[in-house]
């Protein structure tokens, strides 16, 4: 008998599982993601965003301007006006919307850094709002890119390589600068859901007053939840617990979810209201877009020493959540995490440097069968 | 694991947990203890299920990148782990519990080396505890724990190595379960 002998035996075999518990727990993997990407293509996720503000972007979308941060001017009263221009918007029989999610990462060649925006992924989603008609969701991954035209300037001098290494969590993953082809499934009404498991019907009943939507989605009862697994489920998965998770989820089912006018202004103003969400007036999305704002109190996240880990990417980073809306139309324009205390493995950006983004192209509300558009975002 | 292939993450991830969630689990129960048993669990199954489709199987079986993430998460529950292993010593009854002062010398002796077993395995530097409990909990080969840590085959050996002389040290140099089996007959 050897010493790893010895230590098998120094462990007493514990209790098995009390019944049900891996039920549950795929029951909550059915649910859709706080960020649903369109890679993972599992439930419908998407965007937003009404009419004709929203098909400007695109031609913005090209990186020639770095990304700005929020501009803090006094922004009381902006999102709440955004909300008034939610409530009155018409709606019609089919939700759609076509959204744009990507992520950053630094890239450090001796010729300089610079940042690129990938795991970037195009979904194009629609739900028919009648009951049991379901929806669709189609997606497709993205070349990965530079984030803004500085970025591409630093590309370049690197030789404007194609594939890009880059730490990603806990390994070493490298994307590259091809698309896919679009991937649609059709999702049975059953299987379309949102939000906390939401289904369109489900959606289409949601009350429109502030106190009631707070409580139903700013006051999760699975966060308090004994089984460890709903717990986890809130926490880790959906973020419920900190306040820019919150902004991020609600923000995420503004852009995905066929919600009624009414009820999109109630948790607009619901939002508003939360301790420790602020109105930070006019700001520019990573698209370039103009609107108003919404960010939580920032929060610091620490990449520890663990093996593998690059030094490169080890310390401590602040950041915040980011909603910016429409103006005009009270729709979301995108959802974003932000820098506010450079760190870690963006010791070299700028407070406002976006580590994430979820922005809509189009969304909207219309009477006839949407289709996802053939040709690219971005070029 | 010989048999039938395991479900694929990306495809079949409810047939991957319906396999292994009872073994993830029980990894989780001995590292941590039995209270920390069902979060590791959930923690690692969703975990899994948000890095489903960059599993790759050329790299290793499922089973073994299940352990992989198990290990990373039980790794961020670095205190919960000294205390599981404190309260393995005292599965026996303590040496230095008065109450049992009349037990057999033997005896006692026996529960006395459990803690220190216990108190080196705790104090193991992380990577090394991480491989030693991989080969001794999970049965995973040298191959398997370089792959669920993303380690050299290399490093596995000399992790390995340095543990075992760690508790040898640790326990005086003999080899005390052996002394102990070999007086208890």
């Amino acid at each position: 008998m050897d010493e790893v002998q010895m230590v098998r035996e120094y462990y007493p075999e514990p209790a098995a599982a009390p019944a049900g518990e891996v039920g549950r727990l795929k029951a909550l993997l059915a649910e859709p993601p706080r960020r649903s990407r369109p890679r993972l293509g599992w439930g419908l996720g998407g965007l937003v965003v009404v009419g004709a503000a929203a098909t400007v972007a695109v031609t913005l979308v090209g990186g020639n301007t770095p990304v700005p941060g929020p501009v803090n001017l006094n922004g009381t009263g902006t999102v709440l006006a955004a909300a008034a221009k939610a409530e009155q918007q018409p709606m019609g029989r089919y939700w759609y919307s076509r959204e744009v999610a990507g992520q950053s990462y630094i890239m450090r060649p001796k010729t300089g850094t610079y940042a690129v925006t990938g795991a970037l992924g195009e979904m194009f989603s629609w739900s028919d709002v009648r009951p049991g008609a379901g929806g669709q969701v189609s997606s497709r991954d993205l070349p990965t890119r530079p984030l803004t035209e500085r970025d591409a300037a630093q590309w370049r001098r690197a030789g404007s390589p194609s594939s890009f290494r880059v730490w990603s969590n806990d390994h070493y993953t490298t994307f590259t600068t091809k698309a896919t082809s679009w991937q649609t499934g059709g999702i049975a009404p059953e299987n379309t859901r949102f939000l906390d498991g939401r289904s369109v019907e489900d959606i289409q009943r949601l009350p429109t007053d502030q106190a009631k939507l707070t409580e139903m989605f700013l006051t999760h009862p699975r966060l308090k939840s004994k089984d460890p697994v709903q717990r986890i489920w809130a926490e880790k998965v959906q973020r419920r617990v900190t306040i820019d998770g919150k902004l991020a989820a609600v923000g995420g089912f503004l852009r995905n979810a066929p919600v009624q006018p009414k009820v999109r202004a109630g948790l607009m103003r619901a939002l508003a209201a939360q301790p420790g969400i602020h109105e930070i007036g006019r700001a520019t999305d990573p698209l370039g877009r103009a609107g108003v704002a919404l960010a939580s109190d920032d929060r610091a996240v620490t990449n520890a020493d663990e093996y593998g880990v690059p030094k490169a990417e080890l310390g401590t980073y602040r950041y915040r959540s980011v909603v910016i809306f429409d103006e005009r139309t009270g729709a979301v324009l995108s959802s974003q995490d932000e820098l506010t205390k450079p760190g870690g493995p963006y010791a070299e950006m700028k407070p406002g440097f976006v580590t994430y983004y979820a922005a809509t192209l189009k969304a909207g509300w219309t009477d006839a069968k949407p289709q996802p558009p053939a040709g690219l975002p971005f070029d | 694991m010989t048999g039938e292939p395991s479900p694929r993450p990306a495809d079949d991830f409810e047939g991957v947990a319906d396999l292994y969630f009872a073994e993830i689990r029980r990894y989780g129960a001995k590292r941590l203890g039995p209270d920390a048993a069902a979060d590791v669990a959930a923690q690692t199954f969703l975990e899994a299920f948000r890095q489903r489709r960059r599993y790759n199987p050329e790299r290793g079986s499922v089973r073994t990148w299940l352990y992989g993430i198990a290990t990373k998460v039980v790794g961020r529950h670095h205190r919960s782990e000294s205390r599981a292993l404190r309260m393995y010593a005292r599965l026996s009854p303590d040496r230095d519990a008065e109450e049992h002062t009349e037990r057999v010398d033997a005896r006692v002796s026996a529960e006395g080396l459990r803690g220190e077993l216990g108190a080196a395995i705790a104090a193991l530097p992380r990577g090394q505890r991480d491989v030693l409990l991989l080969v001794a909990l999970a049965d995973l080969s040298h191959q398997e724990v370089a792959t669920a840590l993303g380690i050299s085959y290399g490093t596995v050996g000399s992790r390995l190595n340095r543990a075992r002389t760690r508790l040898r040290k640790a326990l005086g140099g003999t080899n005390p379960m052996l002394t102990l089996e070999e007086q208890h007959g």
